[in-house]
């Protein structure tokens, strides 16, 4: 652009001397070598042993890592394009740190790609605010603003002509002071630094916006550069600003995703699980701070073998009040006068609603007067309208055990679960009786601890799996799944049987130990089988459900 | 309340009264003992000649927030007014007017009045804030026009 002279007045530079940041920016980071979605699924890239064609590689990340990140594209775009730093980086933020379509859109028009991202010269407003309605307003008018010999007392000739006024707190500043009190960035429009700093910090603070605030005149797009905002505003706000950019940046990366564990401040990087591909693979990944989460959907903890969009109708299932209201109707009816909600627990078809004392029908919700003398038997049972209303009752109550037959297996698993520190401790006093009586060295109980770790990974992939049946279609592989659950959930209550026992002597704890391992190891590959036959069975489409993925 | 928004509505105040777009009234509220709220102001919006709103001046409640001009004021229709983006409450329905879009610090109170005097006949036909103007606008246009002509007879001052 430089050996370019006519393009170089694209670039109205704002007052602060953006060379100076270039240096920073040029730390190399070795590029992460990003290998193609595809390999997901190839043999090619199991280097570890244990990798399975629907597993997933990914890297853990910092904060530092991912500004690095950041300054290599800026410093790349920066060196191509031949712009400022702080001019790539907007850039950057509005083509969504898409450096190919930055490139060609620059190439193609660099006067536009600059005014779109809010790089706008002074002369031309943004395109992408509304302008105010016409009037004689000094301010309204643009082209009179910028012509020359105009009194207007916004633009850049104020400087060298009288006192300036900020057009927002208007308060007046001499020629002196301007430079010191006053700032403009390169689209001319002048305030007070006073004003910068308030606008500034209540679009950071309390809007929590950074990288698309603008210049404080009206219809001007003019993006605030990071460096200004560095400068006109308070340590802490600069500090959040930042956080926020960073946020972004993570936000608008498909291959990013933030650890969602509370003070957990690491990065996930992962290319091989675009949202395409989510109804094939479940890319369950574990962080530094020794959490799983799934780099999918973002839930903080491993929901193998359940699809990210099947885990949040499951959510939403158990959240909302859809099974309230249908356990509502399965077993409730309203006073066909007040309407009032009314449980039958016992007694006759004759009711007297509590409420309003009106006396109906439980059977035909009829008027009870209509019954004549009829007592005690609804006449009208076999009436079409009767056998309908019981119909929708039945379909109603069956689809309800239907839920809570899935919901409590997979509510248990969940609580079994919560219980996992107690179930810790419990172990690690069993394992001290264990080395105190039974002469076993501290390495040989080990075999407890691990056993209550299969134990509770098994838990929590029987959890999912429930959800997983409540969804699938009744077919033959739904019924080879349920067998395989069955296996792994009975080998998890054996050895969780085991676990519980007492040990009273020497004998009986070498042959514990004994069970023990071995029941472990059995779960363990339970667990593996299921698991594998499950994702599996998305690669090669083996599952059908109940709703569509 | 805050010194920067005081300061600032009194230099508006003296701006308006130098020179103002003709038809419209701007001015503090004042109390029944005679203070002046500066933070409340009661505007006159006339009607654009030669549009079905020409001949009423409809009044608008300005109530500026502490943190103006950081923050829009609060610009109602009082009594409300039949037009699809004043909601029923009155409150007007602008982008300027709102400080997540288009509001910015040095947006005029001038600036606000023409903008909503524009709004009159230009409704903003993707935001409708209120369903009885917004369906006879796009249903019945003859109905909505006499329906505005009406209302503009009604506010004509005295």
């Amino acid at each position: 652009m430089s050996s370019d002279g006519e393009n170089d007045d694209f670039f109205f530079e704002d007052e602060y001397d953006d060379a100076s940041d270039q240096g920073e920016m040029m730390e190399d980071i070795d590029s992460t070598s990003e290998p193609d979605v595809y390999d997901a699924l190839s043999p090619a890239l199991e280097e570890a042993p244990q990798r399975k064609p629907y597993d997933v590689t990914w890297k853990v990340k910092t904060l530092q890592e991912i500004i690095d990140m950041q300054n290599k594209e800026i410093t790349k775009i920066q060196s191509v394009l031949e712009v400022p730093a702080s001019s790539a980086a907007i850039l950057l933020r509005h083509y969504v740190w898409n450096s190919e379509k930055l490139q060609e859109q620059f190439w193609n028009d660099p006067a536009f790609a600059l005014n779109e991202a809010g790089l706008s010269p002074p002369s031309s407003p943004s395109t992408r605010t509304i302008p105010l309605p016409q009037s004689p307003s000094r301010r309204s008018n643009r082209s009179i603003r910028s012509g020359p010999s105009s009194p207007i007392r916004r633009t850049r000739s104020v400087v060298t002509s009288g006192p300036f006024e900020c057009p927002i707190c208007c308060m007046e500043f001499d020629q002196q002071a301007i430079n010191k009190h006053t700032y403009s960035m390169g689209c001319g429009h002048r305030f007070c630094r006073d004003c910068w700093t308030e606008y500034l910090s209540g679009k950071i603070k309390s809007e929590g916006e950074s990288a698309k605030i603008q210049c404080m005149e009206s219809g001007c797009g003019r993006i605030v550069r990071e460096e200004v905002i560095d400068e006109l505003v308070e340590k802490d706000i600069s500090k959040r600003y930042h956080n926020l950019l960073n946020a972004a940046f993570v936000a608008d990366s498909p291959n990013l995703r933030w650890c969602p564990h509370p003070n957990c401040e690491f990065i996930i990087e992962c290319s091989q699980a675009p949202s395409r591909m989510l109804n094939q693979i479940v890319p369950t990944v574990g962080c530094k701070c020794g959490h799983d989460l799934c780099f999918g959907c973002g839930y903080a903890a491993s929901h193998r073998p359940v699809l990210c969009k099947i885990v949040k109708l499951w959510e939403k299932k158990c959240a909302d009040d859809s099974e309230t209201s249908n356990w509502l109707q399965a077993n409730t009816k309203e006073c066909t006068k007040c309407q009032s909600t009314i449980e039958k627990n016992g007694g006759c078809n004759h009711m007297t609603c509590k409420k309003c004392k009106w006396e109906f029908c439980w059977v035909c919700m009829g008027p009870w007067t209509e019954h004549g003398t009829a007592w005690y038997q609804c006449n009208r049972f076999d009436e079409k309208s009767g056998i309908d209303a019981r119909d929708n009752q039945a379909k109603s109550r069956a689809s309800l055990e239907r839920y809570l037959h899935y919901f409590n297996r997979w509510a248990n698993h969940e609580l079994s679960a919560k219980l996992d520190a107690e179930f810790y401790q419990k172990t690690e006093k069993k394992m001290e009786q264990m080395q105190n009586s039974g002469n076993l060295s501290w390495i040989e109980v080990q075999f407890a601890k691990q056993a209550v770790d299969a134990v509770i990974k098994a838990r929590t992939t029987l959890k999912w799996s429930y959800c997983m049946a409540f969804y699938l279609k009744r077919n033959n592989m739904t019924e080879l799944f349920e067998d395989n659950q069955r296996d792994l959930e009975r080998a998890v209550e054996n050895l969780g049987y085991l676990l519980e026992q007492n040990i009273s002597d020497t004998e009986s704890i070498s042959k514990l130990r004994q069970d023990i391992t071995n029941q472990a190891a059995y779960v363990q590959k339970r667990h593996d089988i299921l698991m594998d036959d499950t994702l599996k069975g998305y690669l090669e489409r083996r599952w059908e459900f109940t709703v569509d993925i | 309340m805050s010194n920067l928004a005081q300061a600032r509505l009194h230099e508006e105040r003296k701006q308006w009264r130098k020179d103002h777009p003709f038809g419209f009234y701007a001015k503090p509220v004042k109390a029944a003992d005679g203070t002046m709220n500066i933070m409340l102001w009661e505007v006159g919006i006339p009607g654009k000649t030669g549009t079905i709103w020409d001949g009423g001046v409809y009044k608008v409640v300005m109530t500026f927030p502490d943190e103006f001009p950081t923050k829009p004021p609060k610009c109602k229709f009082d009594p409300p007014l039949f037009h699809p983006n004043v909601y029923p409450s009155g409150t007007i329905c602008l982008s300027i007017l709102d400080e997540e879009k288009n509001w910015k610090p040095s947006i005029t109170i001038k600036q606000i009045v023409l903008g909503v005097q524009d709004l009159l006949d230009h409704p903003n036909i993707g935001d409708p804030a209120q369903i009885d103007a917004y369906q006879m606008y796009k249903n019945d246009k003859n109905a909505y026009e006499r329906r505005v002509k009406q209302q503009a007879a009604e506010r004509r001052p005295k």
